[in-house]
């Protein structure tokens, strides 16, 4: 496909405008962290630090224990992410391949979960996690979380799922696999960038949970990065310049971990085209 | 085919998953809104939801939620299927492209509200500060002081912050349509525009059920973005209904009124969606 | 039944996950050590937490055998987290509340009563050191559920520097001498720039929403309620003219930042700490607060306190609000005389002393206030004494948090030209009979 000049001109300008858009409130954030309390506050606001300090940063990193929520909001978010999407695999290809009886029923019930806040699930769940013996505990945060994650984890690898023409499922069955061979060893891997937009996804929600860290963990240690920082705004004294590095730290893991994942999402779905 | 009755076993882990954890939660908060539950004297009445009725704060945040969801959704269609389009291009830095355009969604929603509450502040904000350093105006604009800005912004921010789940869904979707039929397409002396509306969109349109749904839903159920940026003020005009019912829950202990309020949006959303979710279904084979 | 329901559901759970729960047991406590919970929003503040954690070391020292483990949990997620632990049988075993949501936790059965308790300790003997209006928001029918910490009383809080700067000699002693004062502190320090000071600020954000305009209200004679709670005193005139003096001092005399729909009680001492604002209600803690954001300020030397302002300087009636913090116990502690024991211990003369020291406190025992030198020798802690005479609490009942947020979102209505003050004003006064009107 051969384009003109004028059209490519369009297109990075088009893309100039998303960087610009995307990237303004990432801007200031990042510049405001390095702002002295006094200038951050100052009017109106200057566009770049006079003074550049990193004293929100040694604020926020000694004082606030935020080594240690990073750590917790790293293992609850990945395990979140990772049971959620192999859970999600299975009933995705199951919602996709096979025509059973209340399949849309069922379907429609997974999703209709997310439909209910969670400020009305958080109470009586926390009264089955207390008699479970699961309260305070990353597991018992985990397993509310995938119940959140699981259903777009479900909805998102069945769409994935749906786009892989049904002949290489009747290929493989001709070679002689099993189910669970045709799904792990041929469909999954052709719906890799959608596993990774899915995984993301999961994580991402798992990451910027509030409601649920907050009530299901009651010791600080234990507490989650995003709840950390919303404490940061509820107290006394707390300048804006630390709020923001608190923001710039905790966007550093989702960042990197997209930076490192983004290149297979595009990678399976050239190749499924071609098998066709 | 003949073993339609494996997918059963396929979707067991994730039935049971579901049914333990949020079974009972789920039937919990409809006994809340009855009054069965975690109130001083349970006793079955419909008393909340006919208080929703006459409730004007109620009906204000039911409308300023379909304002919400629908502005922000079609939004992050228009948007997300714009940046989807641009990023399956052959482009120069590709991943510089694709990790500039889903670094919002990286963030998460209560965290993007304080960001955004901070730019927009009156005093040290930076988009007054660019305003007035301009010279575009010369005062201070209050932006989340004033109800129709205030909605607008938030908007705006929820633009920012969640395109790029949409975008995600249908830039797959765009990366799955056949190289050959645009060759196709291209011998038959289509424009760029027809290949689009003749080629992708009918492709695509599955993705965009699929995305549609789940941003709908995902956008209603919304709480931080709103909560940190603006707590639902001034007054309550950006007051969401999600909002509404964490106050009246946690704030001002009315658990069933609260619970009602959960209860309402969960049906009108079920209902809304319940067409769109039969639609995907048939869509596909 | 229901019970039954979740205890099946919960033990699914628990079997599916067993080896979760291996995975993350907690290390058990040395044999024959007991540990409470204590929760205190101030915990997760610099010096208060400093200062709480030195007394519960020391607590510590003097009660082998018992350790305590603390929870900052912040003002703005208490409630949530609070609520949701002690319904489901857990929660810290002690934690303090301020006095907006104490009938609610009264009411549902969230706090223990310490009846039998203060009755081993004496009763009458052991209470009465306390004033008797800080025992009046926790109790309830006879029984006592809360033992009170701290009390204080609303002031106004100005600088004195910028005062002398503008050619004001004293403080305003009337609405009328505040609001010239506030024109007249209104101003752009740098010729030709925008307007960047200003005479004073209220709080509007929903943060300390209560303390602050509540004295604004009174100090015109009016109030949200009647002396026994149970009728609306919003469509009073003294109301309207407290309603009408505050959106006309922000939208006619715009002596008031811009963006104060957003202006939380940090955001105004922030502003005070920084010279853009001279005025602001405040007490006691203001200070320590406001030195610490800006030390160059020298907020101790600058800053000073005047009674809440009034219509007529020979009005004596109520003007300002009272503070409280209270330690209560939780029901479901499972050591409450351990409990009890911290609780006591907190609330002793010789904690009290160490928290005026560090946080410039007054104690809610009258021993302390007059008798500890600090105290008696500080002009601030002499202003707001005087006031507490001059002050009452805000209604203390269940529906109080509801009725506080009707008014506010009216207010800001008001502010935010949505609808007309005097609109603004009928419609919370609607909204206060309603609720009032509920069962």
């Amino acid at each position: 496909m051969r384009k003109s000049k004028q059209v490519w001109i369009f297109i990075y300008a088009a893309l100039g405008v998303m960087f610009v858009y995307n990237l303004l409130p990432f801007f200031w954030m990042v510049i405001s962290s390095f702002k002295t309390e006094l200038e951050v506050i100052s009017y109106p606001a200057t566009l770049l630090p006079n003074e550049f300090t990193t004293g929100a940063y040694e604020k926020i990193w000694l004082q606030e224990g935020f080594l240690l929520y990073f750590k917790n909001s790293l293992i609850v978010s990945l395990s979140t992410a990772a049971l959620s999407s192999l859970v999600g695999i299975f009933a995705g290809y199951g919602f996709s391949r096979f025509r059973f009886p209340g399949r849309l029923t069922l379907m429609t019930a997974f999703l209709a979960t997310q439909m209910i806040p969670g400020v009305l699930l958080v109470g009586p769940y926390f009264k089955m996690l207390t008699i479970a013996g699961l309260y305070n505990t990353l597991f018992g945060l985990i397993l509310a979380q995938t119940s959140i994650t699981l259903p777009f984890s479900v909805w998102m690898m069945k769409g994935y799922m749906d786009t892989v023409p049904i002949e290489i499922d009747q290929a493989a069955e001709v070679d002689g696999a099993s189910r669970l061979q045709t799904m792990f060893l041929c469909i999954v891997p052709l719906v890799l960038p959608g596993l990774v937009a899915t995984t993301i996804f999961a994580f991402l929600l798992s990451w910027g949970d509030l409601l649920w860290a907050l009530c299901l963990i009651s010791e600080q240690s234990k507490q989650t990065i995003t709840l950390g920082i919303t404490q940061l705004v509820g107290q006394f004294r707390v300048q804006w310049s630390e709020i923001m590095a608190a923001t710039v730290i905790a966007s550093i893991i989702p960042a990197t971990l997209y930076l490192i994942l983004q290149r297979y999402l595009v990678q399976g779905f050239a190749e499924a085209a071609v098998k066709e | 085919m003949r073993d339609y009755y494996k997918g059963y076993l396929f979707i067991l882990p994730a039935f049971l998953l579901l049914l333990i954890i949020l079974g009972f939660p789920a039937v919990a908060a409809f006994l809340q809104s009855f009054n069965l539950m975690w109130v001083a004297t349970p006793s079955f009445t419909l008393g909340s939801y006919k208080a929703l009725a006459s409730d004007p704060e109620f009906l204000t945040s039911l409308m300023n939620t379909v304002i919400f969801v629908t502005v922000v959704v079609s939004s992050h269609l228009v948007i997300g299927l714009g940046v989807a389009l641009l990023l399956n291009m052959d482009l120069r830095f590709k991943w510089l492209w694709r990790v500039v355009a889903i670094l919002p969604w990286t963030m998460p929603d209560v965290i993007g509200g304080l960001v955004w509450r901070f730019m927009f502040d009156t005093l040290p904000g930076i988009v007054n500060s660019v305003l007035l350093r301009t010279g575009i105006s010369a005062e201070p604009i209050d932006w989340l002081g004033n109800p129709t800005l205030a909605f607008l912004s938030v908007m705006l921010a929820e633009s920012w912050r969640g395109y790029a789940y949409p975008m995600l869904i249908l830039l797959a979707g765009l990366q799955a349509i056949p190289r050959q039929q645009y060759e196709a397409a291209e011998l038959d002396g289509c424009s760029a525009w027809q290949k689009f509306i003749y080629v992708t969109l009918p492709n695509l349109k599955h993705m965009i059920i699929i995305a549609l749904v789940l941003d709908v839903i995902w956008e209603s159920r919304l709480f931080g973005m709103v909560y940190s940026m603006t707590g639902g003020g001034p007054g309550y005009s950006t007051q969401i209904l999600t909002l509404l019912s964490y106050k009246q829950y946690f704030q001002f202990f009315n658990v069933s009124y609260g619970a009602s309020m959960a209860v309402v949006l969960a049906t009108v959303l079920f209902f809304i969606s319940l067409p769109y979710l039969r639609m995907s279904m048939r869509q596909q084979l | 039944m229901l019970d039954k329901l979740i205890r099946c559901a919960a033990s699914t759970v628990a079997t599916a996950t067993v080896a979760g729960m291996l995975a993350s047991a907690p290390v058990p406590a040395k044999a024959g050590d007991v540990t409470v919970t204590y929760a205190d929003w101030q915990l997760a503040q610099d010096i208060w937490g400093r200062s709480l954690r030195e007394a519960m070391a020391e607590f510590e020292k003097q009660n082998p055998g018992i350790k305590v483990t603390t929870d900052p949990t912040a003002l703005s997620h208490r409630d949530v987290k609070f609520t949701t632990a002690i319904r489901g049988g857990a929660g810290p075993d002690v934690f303090a509340l301020d006095v907006n949501p104490v009938k609610q936790y009264i009411t549902n059965g969230w706090v223990k009563d310490l009846t039998p308790f203060i009755e081993a300790e004496g009763g009458e003997a052991f209470l009465k050191d306390f004033y008797p209006n800080t025992l009046q928001p926790v109790s309830e029918d006879g029984k006592f559920y809360g033992i009170p910490k701290n009390v204080v009383a609303m002031v106004l809080i100005y600088n004195e520097a910028m005062f002398r700067d503008a050619g004001i000699d004293k403080a305003p002693e009337t609405w009328a001498e505040y609001r010239e004062a506030a024109k007249k502190l209104t101003k752009a320090t740098k010729s030709g720039g925008p307007v960047d000071q200003w005479g004073a600020t209220l709080v509007l954000a929903k943060a300390c929403f209560d303390l602050r305009f509540s004295v604004v209200l009174r100090g015109f004679g009016g109030d949200f309620l009647n002396a026994d709670w149970d009728e609306s005193r919003l469509g009073e005139p003294a109301a309207k003219e407290a309603f009408d003096f505050v959106t006309d001092m922000i939208l006619e005399d715009k002596t008031m930042p811009p963006g104060i729909a957003q202006v939380d009680c940090n955001g105004a001492r922030r502003l005070l700490a920084n010279g853009k604002v001279a005025m602001i209600f405040g007490t006691m803690w203001t200070l320590p607060e406001v030195n610490g954001m800006n030390p160059d300020l020298k907020a101790w030397d600058v800053l000073k306190m005047a009674h809440v302002p009034q219509k007529t300087v020979d009005d004596k009636s109520i003007r300002s609000t009272l503070y409280q913090k209270t330690l209560f116990m939780n029901p479901n502690t499972k050591n409450p005389e351990a409990a009890w024991k911290l609780i006591k211990f907190l609330s002793e003369p010789k904690q009290m002393q160490r928290w005026f020291d560090d946080n410039n406190m007054l104690s809610a025992r009258r021993s302390v206030n007059e008798t500890y030198d600090p105290i008696t020798s500080s002009p601030f802690a002499a202003t707001v004494t005087k006031e507490i005479e001059r002050a009452a609490f805000l209604p203390l009942i269940p529906k109080w948090p509801e009725m506080l947020e009707a008014f506010r979102q009216n207010l800001q209505s008001a502010v935010a030209k949505q609808k007309s003050p005097e609109e603004a004003l009928a419609d919370a006064h609607k909204q206060y009979q309603a609720i009032l009107a509920r069962p």
